[in-house]
């Protein structure tokens, strides 16, 4: 495995009975990075994060994390690491501070190390006055915000997050995305993420789109909305039929839901006047947008269909 | 490692200090043995020329409150759904069997821990008056603690769904307290319930009990096996039920039913 990765896998595969969950999964994901698995529930995700962080065996092929083999060496796989669940990994009937200190002992950390790491991170995501309160008494934000805390502090060089951040409102959701910015300009860290909120990964410096285990489509997040459109034009209209038939033949076949029109824009100098102006009395509203990964992933949704 | 270690011991040893209620009321089941249903046949013994029932009793209900005590918290333990430690466990940088292992012991010292309580209420009513070796007493203590920690922690890592105590309680607990020699001495008992109890490896450990506290006991209330006997059998069993234990955890299947477990949200 070349050394500039972090993270490689060819050919991953897992198969739960019949079902395949992962399906020759090829990923490399550079050291430092900022990587992004997306994808609805049971596309994959889940899985692919454990396989890499040695809870799952694979079913086939290989996979690397921090140049280690997940099946052959488990133990330097899980040194190299850290993992953010989707549920806590907390006890709770244990304090914030014991929390972390257990967490700590179990990554093999000096009690001094610990409590110096431990005291940053409780001011960073501004729990030093709950030290001693027991996790039950905290609210979900800073619960997660203790979890990922819990994730970090052994500062491993890859981080896996899955879904972190779901259920939390949006002031916690900055505070902790700032923090695993950070967390990657300063250590050079290698983020990995699973998620379905299109607007974490924007900043990602690669994405993978997962569907039934296996890739739909994969790119840096600029790249991959404009590979599928300039602008998204949106038309909310009682006669969907008649709109598609007169712009189908210029745009390509629309998604379609309820009344509502997606046609895709690949001219980057469109513009609404553009459109036969009979169209614009038969509309409830017509609305042109810029695309973003939230296009991205309904359009290869349904290229994959 | 050795940290990790010790750190999983003093969390489980915290929960358990904390849950004081518990342990406290673990001290109800032996006395109630003792008091009423000990009573209750000392009487009708004693009728009968052979007083002291209630003497015979005292080292199986030591082992008893280890067997209830470590067996139901190594069960417990290893699959230890809610807390969410499981999670923190299971990506920490050693080996699996470590978990295991670590688990197994502070079980075995939860046992302990209710055996000392026990023997301090014991202690100033005279019952524990015929110890002769607290050597011997020492290592009973602490080989029947094991014992039923390792046997708690072998059922947990073969059954898929450890909500069900009840089945637990009955298929296991049960029988292996009846069928031990910790409420009636062996040598008269049926063929079939004798070669049950022979089978049975807490009965070496109450055997090894009745060594260290009932030395004098006259017959046919003293221990019924040979010393080396008792403790080949506790030792073997224990090391035999771990190493089983340990495999079956680090194999894969096991993992990811544990694993895709963890992972599911909870519905509420």
């Amino acid at each position: 495995m070349p050394n500039a990765l972090a993270i490689e896998t060819r050919s991953l595969s897992k198969s739960y009975g019949c079902l395949l969950a992962v399906d020759a999964l090829d990923l490399s994901v550079a050291q430092g990075s900022f990587f992004g698995l997306l994808g609805r529930n049971g596309s994959g995700k889940t899985t692919t994060l454990h396989m890499l962080s040695t809870l799952v065996r694979p079913s086939a092929g290989q996979a690397w994390v921090g140049g280690y083999e997940v099946v052959r060496q488990p133990v330097a796989v899980r040194r190299a690491i850290g993992v953010v669940f989707q549920e806590s990994a907390l006890d709770r009937t244990l304090t914030v501070v014991e929390n972390l200190r257990f967490a700590a002992a179990l990554a093999g950390l000096s009690p001094w190390i610990a409590r110096q790491r431990g005291e940053e991170l409780l001011k960073l995501f501004d729990l030093t006055e709950k030290r001693h309160a027991p996790v039950s008494t905290l609210s979900g934000g800073m619960r997660r915000a203790l979890d990922i805390a819990r994730g970090v502090l052994h500062r491993p060089p890859i981080l896996f997050l899955d879904e972190p951040t779901i259920g939390l409102d949006v002031i916690n959701r900055r505070q902790i995305w700032r923090f695993l910015h950070r967390l990657r300009t300063e250590e050079g860290s290698t983020l990995m993420l699973s998620t379905h909120y299109m607007d974490e990964v924007e900043g990602c410096d690669e994405v993978v789109f997962m569907k039934g285990g296996k890739t739909i489509g994969q790119g840096r997040p600029a790249a991959l909305v404009s590979g599928v459109a300039s602008f998204i034009l949106e038309v909310e209209t009682e006669t969907p039929a008649l709109f598609a038939q007169e712009l189908t033949p210029r745009f390509g076949e629309p998604l379609a839901e309820e009344g509502r029109l997606q046609f895709r824009i690949l001219d980057r100098d469109f513009a609404l006047s553009h459109l036969p102006s009979h169209l614009k009395h038969i509309t409830r509203g017509i609305h042109l947008r810029r695309a973003d990964l939230n296009d991205v992933y309904l359009w290869l949704n349904r290229a994959g269909a | 490692m050795w940290r990790a270690i010790k750190a999983m011991i003093m969390r489980d040893l915290t929960r358990m200090v904390r849950q004081r209620g518990r342990l406290v009321s673990a001290m109800v089941r032996p006395l109630i043995w003792l008091f009423v249903i000990g009573s209750g046949f000392d009487a009708l013994l004693s009728a009968a020329g052979t007083p002291n029932y209630r003497q015979f009793l005292v080292p199986g209900l030591l082992c008893m409150v280890m067997l209830f005590g470590a067996l139901l918290a190594s069960l417990s333990m290893v699959y230890d759904k809610e807390s969410g430690v499981m999670r923190m466990l299971i990506v920490a940088p050693f080996p699996r069997y470590v978990i295991i292992l670590a688990r197994t012991a502070s079980a075995t010292m939860v046992g302990l821990t209710q055996a000392l309580m026990l023997m301090l209420i014991l202690l100033p009513l005279g019952y524990l008056a015929d110890t002769q070796n607290v050597g011997l007493l020492v290592v009973g203590l602490v080989c029947t603690a094991l014992l039923c920690a390792s046997i708690g922690t072998l059922i947990a890592v073969f059954s898929k769904a450890l909500d069900d105590f009840a089945v637990v309680m009955n298929f296991f607990i049960f029988p292996m307290y009846f069928l031990s020699g910790a409420l009636y001495p062996i040598g008269q008992l049926p063929d079939v319930l004798k070669a049950l109890v022979l089978i049975n490896p807490f009965s070496y450990g109450v055997d090894l009990m009745k060594h260290a506290l009932a030395a004098r006991a006259s017959p046919p209330f003293g221990a019924e096996f040979a010393l080396y006997h008792d403790l080949l059998v506790l030792v073997g069993f224990s090391a035999l039920a771990l190493s089983i234990a340990c495999y079956r955890f680090s194999q894969a299947p096991v993992f990811e039913t544990l694993a895709r477990m963890l992972s599911h949200r909870k519905s509420h």
